[in-house]
């Protein structure tokens, strides 16, 4: 049980991890997450590399939409761009894997400020659609430009090495994507206690008011795209590196929407919640799937009625969060804390 | 020059059943304020109950389009009374989530109750082109046409003259007026999602007889963003006028642009478009301009 | 009291868990599958599990390999690349089967490297892929029937062997879809018809399923061909073109590859399928005198009596079957142990396997793909032979 506020110091006010126990467990969690690929069958280790990839995705997605209120429909194509910019610069240039990285995430980060530069002309609805014309046409882009991106054979790439070691199986896989995670998730956990964080949070508040406190809308936006599709190039990079294959077929509309899906879910505006729903948005698809196929075998007639149910019971989870969560995963596990931090009183 | 002029003609013919498409997902935006993601599963949904009406039950189409109003009109109510009524005050995002998990969820019950393959609607209408010169009009597209334009003209009579029409009006431009002259808003909201599922799904029966039926026929929902973006959101005239430039350009991309790209700008040409409308003239040809108070 | 019942309870499941795992020894020929039974591809995917399933279990009646019987190991993978790579990672882990089979050209893609290096499984699946037939690379896969490209080649060959108009150069269009399914054959079918003396005069790319196919109708009557082939599209918008062919006064001959070769398209265009061809891998359900065929009814009729047609799709799913069945009986013959290793070599053993006329008499010694079929032409809705057996290797 924790009683008590005593802050003697600004820097343990804005601490993240604010007293021993919290740490403790994030120690225990580390811990866990080193042995968890000794243990764990090839299966959950490519489910864990997934929900990795994801995970940045979603932190990306997060910063934009959920902490500076930009809606975007297009995150998929960003994550595309990232993705085809490794590809090409692996198979073409031959750039060691370590430099791929964040190149693949400046890329998507300039096309990300492209897209985003109309956004202070445009608010809200109209800039959801332009993010979804952007989508519409990188697609194409991937498609049609053949010389470039393979068309649509796609690229394939080999195994990515990082200094001498070649990571050509899921378990060596693991260790690249959990360093990734951790790198990304801190950093965009120290950004919302700077100044630019601080920023989008107000611009996605009341943007007219960010601006008369000084502000710089536009160009505060653009950072917001651009950081975003960062994080976007990034999870592109890893994505392409993990599948060891890139096709336009990969970076559909219905990505970007289950990206949308995997922030609200787990709750927009929260680190914390782009992790809780990009694992969600990976793990719990599989294992309605799994479920349903053990039902099947059960009742075999029944097939066509219950493997198209899966995609219904996608949609009922967004719209089933949306109106009894609104704030998603991390509000409940907010509640779950403060009932244990309180425990054994009630408030 | 025939090619041009026969690329021009069809354009328009296309682009005036994109328009009643269009007019269901302006019904809405203009009474509620939602964006309707889900416009192009009402217009799927729509289309599948007709052909089982026809298919399976073996009506003629007198008395199917009806009955598919009625269900299409339940559809809208229900979608409004369950889900969006839950979501009143909710910032955007979550409404355009919402919607979007809506097109999910129906895009998963057509594939259950219909099965996920192809099916061809039984001709509506005669088979014969019309030919005026060296025009050719097919005659699913221009009987598709005329109908398109029946039921656009027939909303647009009722916009302007009939008393729930008038209402809607009004609830639309000022929902504080509206109350306090007795309108009842909430009443008005559902018939809103009534009216717009209606004309989504007339508009889907059109386009599945002309290509079929598949649950992934609402995607082409998505080619109403370009059109009530160029004619603004809340403009009914603006979803008609947009249509028609869309299916026009469209066409023209297709015919003259496709060969050189090998494919694919005949889809993209639309979107283009739209981003250039947002960027010059965001509120489309003719819609209102929102001016944000504080 | 109560202690004693469950201790007693948990010695008995654990008495059932653990007989439960003994009975499964090496008395079956593990077969696993991700089967695109949701999603885009389901129209399909459901016959090629049904064709997939009812040829091992055939197999299994006929004695399956020196007593060892077939065991079907399936998953839905809704045609998502990510869930099937999920699903193929599963089912190795779970059941280590000898033989996959995969909903999709990316999945068997995205898999080559580790089925080369770790997995070690003969792998067939859905696609007809080029790229994944090539044995340098990909030695462990296999494509059932000839691929999409060698598909083009019999259609063009049979083109260049048609009489020539004025003694001009045969006019064709390509009709295609914008998915890697319908660009899949199109660089090595330009090639093929340059060499084969045939004018490309036209290409049309839309999107599967389109609604205004006009500009694309346009182009064609801007410049004539006489040959029209599709590929990458099962139905849509194959009727609209036909017709609209039609409306607009062309006359041209339309040719379809394997997947637009189904009785339901046929069904679909009504009076205006008369004379519409192309090439399938597989004779038809309703060819009576079709050995293979022939047992396939008889099968269908022991386990599924209220089943009256089986599609092409289905067909895809048995010869597949057949193709698992045949190496796995020629690892027997050989005094081989049944692994995925010796599965794989003897891929290039099959050498004038009579398939009972399903696809003739193949053979896989110069590629991982039969490339055998036959140009069929469509006559009062059914698609009755005008070639015999063509073979198309590379």
């Amino acid at each position: 049980m924790y009683i008590g506020d005593f802050k003697e110091a600004y820097a343990s006010d804005q601490a993240v991890f604010v007293n021993t126990t919290s740490r403790f467990w994030l120690g225990v969690l580390f811990v866990l997450l080193l042995i968890f690929p000794f243990v764990a069958g090839d299966y959950f280790l490519f489910m864990a590399n997934l929900a990795g990839i994801a995970i940045i995705g979603a932190v990306g997605l997060n910063i934009l939409t959920g902490f500076a209120g930009q809606i975007s429909l297009g995150h998929a194509a960003f994550i595309g761009v990232g993705g085809y910019t490794a590809a090409i610069l692996a198979t073409r240039f031959n750039l060691p894997f370590l430099l791929c990285l964040p190149l693949s995430g400046f890329m998507a980060a300039f096309f990300g400020i492209i897209v985003g530069g109309p956004s202070l002309r445009l608010k809200g609805l109209y800039l959801c659609i332009a993010t979804l014309a952007a989508q519409l046409i990188l697609e194409f882009v991937f498609v049609h430009w053949e010389s470039v991106t393979g068309g649509i054979r796609g690229i394939n790439v080999s195994s990515p090495e990082i200094f001498g070691f070649v990571l050509d199986n899921d378990f060596k896989f693991y260790f690249l994507t959990l360093v990734m995670v951790i790198i990304c998730v801190t950093a965009a956990r120290n950004l919302f206690r700077t100044r630019v964080g601080r920023a989008f949070i107000a611009i996605r508040d009341r943007d007219i008011s960010a601006e008369l406190m000084g502000i710089n809308l536009m160009q505060y936006k653009l950072y917001a795209f651009g950081i975003s599709s960062f994080f976007a190039g990034i999870s592109g990079c890893l994505w392409v590196n993990f599948l060891k294959t890139v096709t336009p077929e990969h970076f559909p509309l219905m990505e970007s929407v289950r990206y949308l899906a995997m922030i609200i879910v787990g709750g927009m505006g929260s680190i914390l919640g782009s992790i809780f729903g990009a694992i969600f948005m990976t793990i719990v698809p599989e294992m309605i799937k799994t479920i349903l196929g053990l039902l099947v075998n059960i009742f075999p007639t029944a097939m066509s009625f219950l493997f198209p149910l899966q995609q219904v019971i996608f949609g009922l989870l967004i719209v089933g969060f949306l109106i009894f969560e609104p704030h998603g995963l991390a509000e409940i596990w907010y509640r779950i804390k403060n009932y244990f931090h309180l425990w054994p009183f009630d408030h | 020059m025939d090619i041009f002029l026969q690329l021009i003609v069809s354009g328009f013919l296309v682009g005036g059943i994109y328009a009643l498409i269009a007019l269901g997902f302006v019904l809405i935006y203009k009474a509620t304020n939602i964006i309707n993601f889900a416009t192009g599963e009402f217009m799927m949904i729509g289309a599948y109950i007709f052909y089982s009406l026809m298919v399976y039950l073996k009506l003629s189409p007198f008395i199917g389009v009806p009955l598919v109003i009625i269900c299409a009109a339940l559809l809208g109510v229900l979608v409004e009374r369950l889900i969006l009524r839950h979501m009143l005050g909710q910032p955007n995002i979550s409404i355009i989530m919402v919607t979007i998990g809506l097109s999910s969820i129906l895009l998963g019950v057509a594939e259950v109750i219909w099965g996920s393959e192809f099916r061809s609607f039984p001709p509506l209408f005669p088979r014969k082109p019309i030919i005026i010169g060296e025009i050719v009009l097919r005659s699913n597209l221009f009987y598709g046409f005329l109908l398109a334009l029946v039921v656009v003209a027939v909303f647009m009579l009722l916009f302007k003259y009939a008393k729930i029409g008038v209402a809607m009006r009004a609830t639309a431009n000022d929902q504080m007026a509206a109350f306090s002259m007795g309108i009842n808003v909430k009443t008005m909201f559902t018939i809103s999602w009534a009216f717009g599922a209606i004309a989504a799904s007339l508009g889907g029966i059109i386009i599945a007889n002309i290509g079929g039926v598949q649950p992934t026929l609402g995607h082409i929902g998505l080619k109403i963003f370009p059109i009530v973006i160029l004619g603004g959101l809340d403009s009914i005239i603006g979803a008609v006028v947009g249509g028609f430039i869309v299916g026009i350009v469209e066409n023209l991309a297709g015919g003259y642009l496709d060969p050189i790209f090998h494919g694919g700008v005949k889809d993209l040409a639309p979107f283009v478009v739209l981003i250039l409308i947002l960027l010059i003239k965001p509120y489309g040809l003719f819609g209102t301009k929102e001016i944000e108070r504080l | 009291m109560k202690k004693s019942i469950v201790l007693t309870m948990a010695l008995f499941l654990s008495l059932l868990l653990s007989t439960g795992g003994v009975s499964f020894a090496e008395d079956v020929i593990k077969i696993g599958a991700g089967q695109p039974i949701t999603g885009r591809f389901a129209f399909a995917g459901k016959h090629i599990h049904a064709g997939l399933m009812d040829s091992l279990g055939y197999a299994n009646e006929q004695g399956g390999v020196d007593g060892k019987k077939f065991k079907y190991i399936y998953e839905d993978t809704g045609y998502d690349l990510k869930r099937a790579i999920a699903s193929f990672k599963k089912l190795m882990a779970k059941d280590s089967p000898v033989m996959m089979y995969g909903e999709s050209t990316g999945v068997g893609k995205a898999m080559a490297p580790e089925i080369n290096s770790r997995y070690h499984v003969v792998y067939g699946s859905t696609s007809f892929s080029e790229e994944l037939s090539d044995r340098s690379k990909n030695p462990y896969i296999f494509v059932s029937g000839p691929t999409y490209a060698q598909q083009f080649g019999v259609l063009l060959k049979y083109i260049a062997n048609q009489p020539k108009k004025n003694n001009k150069p045969h006019r064709v269009a390509f009709f295609y879809s914008d998915t890697e399914f319908g660009r899949d054959p199109i660089p090595f079918a330009r090639k093929l018809a340059k060499k084969l003396g045939i004018e490309v005069v036209a290409e049309e790319v839309t999107k599967v399923g389109a609604v205004d196919i006009t500009s694309q109708l346009l182009d064609l009557k801007r410049n004539k061909p006489d040959y029209c082939i599709f590929q990458g599209y099962v139905v849509p918008p194959i009727p609209e073109v036909i017709r609209g062919a039609k409306d607009f006064g062309l006359d041209i001959t339309f040719m379809g590859t394997f997947w637009a070769m189904s009785k339901m398209l046929l069904g679909k265009l009504g009076p205006d399928a008369e004379g519409y061809m192309g090439v399938s891998p597989y004779s038809y359900w309703y060819m009576d005198d079709v050995p293979m065929i022939q047992a396939m009814h008889a099968y269908t009729k022991k386990h599924h009596p209220d089943v009256e047609y089986r599609p092409n799709s289905y067909m895809q799913g048995w010869f597949t079957g057949m193709i698992y069945v045949k190496l796995a009986k020629m690892c027997h013959e050989a005094g081989l142990a049944i692994t995925g290793e010796n599965l794989k070599n003897m891929i290039p053993k099959i050498k004038d396997w009579d398939t009972g006329g399903l696809n003739g008499v193949v053979s896989f010694d110069k590629s991982n793909a039969t490339g055998t079929g036959k140009v069929y032409k469509a006559e009062n809705g059914k698609f009755v032979a005008v070639s015999d057996w063509i073979n198309l290797d590379e």
